[in-house]
């Protein structure tokens, strides 16, 4: 069963939809999306991921970031701790709507994954996340690199404006010049603001000290092809966690736009779900 | 402050789609439904969630607003058997959708609205006029980058273009000149060819002008007129304005979508065109893209449509 509902954040709506499996489920999840146009691009992905867990007996809710699809709120006032508020707010939700669960998990993919990864880490000593603590945790693609991850954003600006004028007529530099004085830039018809680009674009958004979460987590390595290189950072974030794992899955980046439809991301969904039968849950 | 409900209904398949029903301030006069359509793959909020300013603005005029996705995208039922976009695409505008946007008309029947307006960017503006053709309970059109043709981006050869792109082609070639990378590709095969050919041949060989016949269908076109046009999208169009129907056509300047109308459809159908004048309102963004990202642009179009509105269907 599929419902759809808006819940808050403070004054902000949040758009859910939980995906409830036949039963009573003991293992929730709550999905994190990419930021951007990256999440309307994944958007298929993450459903028929969705429908697959509850297909397996787990309930899954997939939300919407403040200033992200349904959701109120504008990116141009998002930051990284609005996007950790935000994520509370729909694990309560999730622990409200589907009373019995032992244990609730994440995943995200790229940005949302790296949201995931800061939340599991905060939820270690929060007694209110208790039920997050020895659950999976799952990142896609993570962005390790914030500061990378926003350059690639701002690039999209720079194209932007040499499609419609035919010259850049503001460089990357002065892009970030008119954040930092409090301005925005738009990317894709997001305005990205001061919070969120110092928030989130430092160059070590997740680093490979140990972590504190203790449950499974899962470290996957999206790659085009077979001789893609492994990534030495997402194998080193794998092996930060007591229980870590580093994986990957051959998939077209499904984020962005590509001449193939992504329905689903049938490698992808596959390693998951591999893992997450032999981690036992 | 309008009310704000995530919703669902069955289209005729049985497949659940999903969406969001937005409803004008409690006491407002309540004016005709509009249902803004998906463009392309892209779910019900569009490109940059440019339906959420425009959805604002409407419920601020007294218009509820239905945003909703169509089968096998976004949160919606069912499965689409494509594996590349621009098969898609290509579906989307011979009307794969138009069968969701009755159901969606039927489901809000069922709530009570008996009057509605169709909108939607690209994909969602031709698919709102084919379901328009199909109800008469449709008595208007918010048109954002009206697609008349049936190619697609990705597999448009340079043959299709409009002498506006082609002119575009030629000024990005000169500017590429000078490029190693550029000039690497060109000789190394990797070139897009035909198109360089058709936007040089311009230089030399101006096609002489069109006799302004009055032109009813695309298959009246001469074939090198005929090019990639939709066959649906003439009659569809002229039926909806003949039985009174009330269109904005919104263009972004620096989108190919711009020119295919003017050069495909408008020219060639000036004639028949004339007389329905009236039912038209057309507006071009100034050097907005395709998907009118920057806000600015955003702005306008939201601008546009509530005067348009206003004009439309002020109280008599």
């Amino acid at each position: 069963m599929e419902e759809p509902f808006f819940f808050r954040r403070g004054e902000v709506p949040l758009f859910g939809m939980l995906h409830k499996p036949e039963g009573t489920p003991r293992l929730g999840f709550v999905t994190c999306h990419p930021f951007a146009e990256e999440k309307l691009w994944s958007h298929r992905v993450f459903v028929s991921a969705a429908r697959a867990l509850a297909a397996s007996g787990h309930a899954v809710l997939r939300f919407d970031f403040s200033g992200a699809g349904d959701s109120g709120g504008s990116t141009a006032e998002s930051s990284l701790d609005l996007y950790l508020q935000d994520l509370a707010a729909a694990v309560a939700e999730l622990e409200r709507r589907v009373p019995g669960l032992e244990r609730i998990g994440l995943i995200g993919l790229r940005l949302g994954a790296s949201v995931a990864a800061l939340f599991a880490e905060r939820a270690v000593e929060n007694e209110s996340l208790a039920r997050l603590r020895a659950a999976p945790l799952i990142l896609w693609d993570p962005v390790v690199d914030g500061e990378a991850h926003f350059q690639e954003l701002l690039r999209i600006n720079l194209s932007t404006q040499l499609a419609v004028y035919g010259k850049v007529r503001e460089t990357r530099d002065q892009l970030q010049e008119r954040i930092r004085a409090g301005e925005t830039v738009n990317v894709d018809g997001y305005e990205i603001g001061k919070p969120l680009f110092e928030s989130c674009a430092l160059p070590k958004l997740l680093n490979a000290e140990p972590k504190r979460h203790a449950g499974p987590a899962l470290v996957v390595q999206i790659a085009a092809n077979e001789k893609t290189p492994e990534r030495a950072d997402l194998a080193a974030l794998a092996g930060a966690y007591p229980a870590g794992t580093a994986s990957r899955a051959i998939e077209h980046p499904f984020w962005r736009e590509i001449k193939p439809f992504y329905g689903r991301a049938a490698n992808l969904q596959r390693v998951t779900q591999e893992w997450l039968e032999k981690t036992h849950v | 402050m309008s009310e704000l409900r995530a919703v669902s209904f069955p289209n005729q398949k049985g497949q659940k789609l999903f969406g969001t029903l937005h409803m004008p301030p409690a006491g407002a006069q309540q004016k005709p439904c509009v249902v803004l359509l998906s463009p392309g793959v892209k779910m019900r909020v569009g490109p940059g969630r440019l339906y959420l300013p425009l959805t604002e603005a409407l419920t601020a005029l007294g218009h509820p607003v239905l945003r909703f996705d169509f089968f096998g995208l976004g949160d919606s039922e069912g499965e689409l058997s494509e594996t590349l976009l621009a098969d898609i695409y290509n579906h989307i505008e011979v009307g794969r959708y138009v069968d969701d946007t009755l159901a969606a008309l039927a489901w809000l029947r069922s709530q009570g609205h008996s009057r509605f307006l169709l909108g939607g960017l690209c994909g969602g503006a031709i698919t709102a006029l084919l379901a328009a053709r199909r109800d008469a309970a449709v008595i208007g059109l918010i048109s954002l980058g009206m697609t008349v043709t049936l190619a697609s981006n990705a597999a448009t050869p340079g043959k299709y273009l409009t002498t506006k792109q082609l002119d575009g082609k030629r000024h990005q070639y000169f500017r590429n000149l000078l490029k190693l990378s550029s000039l690497w590709r060109f000789i190394t095969f990797r070139s897009d060819y035909s198109t360089i050919w058709h936007s040089m041949k311009r230089l030399v060989v101006k096609p002489a002008p069109k006799p302004a016949a009055a032109i009813t269908g695309v298959a009246e076109l001469p074939p090198e007129q005929r090019g990639n046009a939709n066959p649906l999208f003439p009659p569809a169009y002229f039926e909806f304005l003949q039985r009174g129907g009330k269109v904005l056509m919104l263009f972004s300047e620096k989108d190919r979508l711009w020119s295919e109308y003017e050069e495909k459809f408008e020219v060639p159908f000036a004639e028949r065109l004339k007389p329905l004048a009236g039912n038209i309102e057309k507006h071009v963004i100034a050097n907005a893209n395709h998907v009118m990202a920057l806000a600015e642009w955003q702005r306008e179009m939201v601008a546009f449509t509530r005067g348009w509105l206003t004009r439309t269907w002020a109280p008599s």
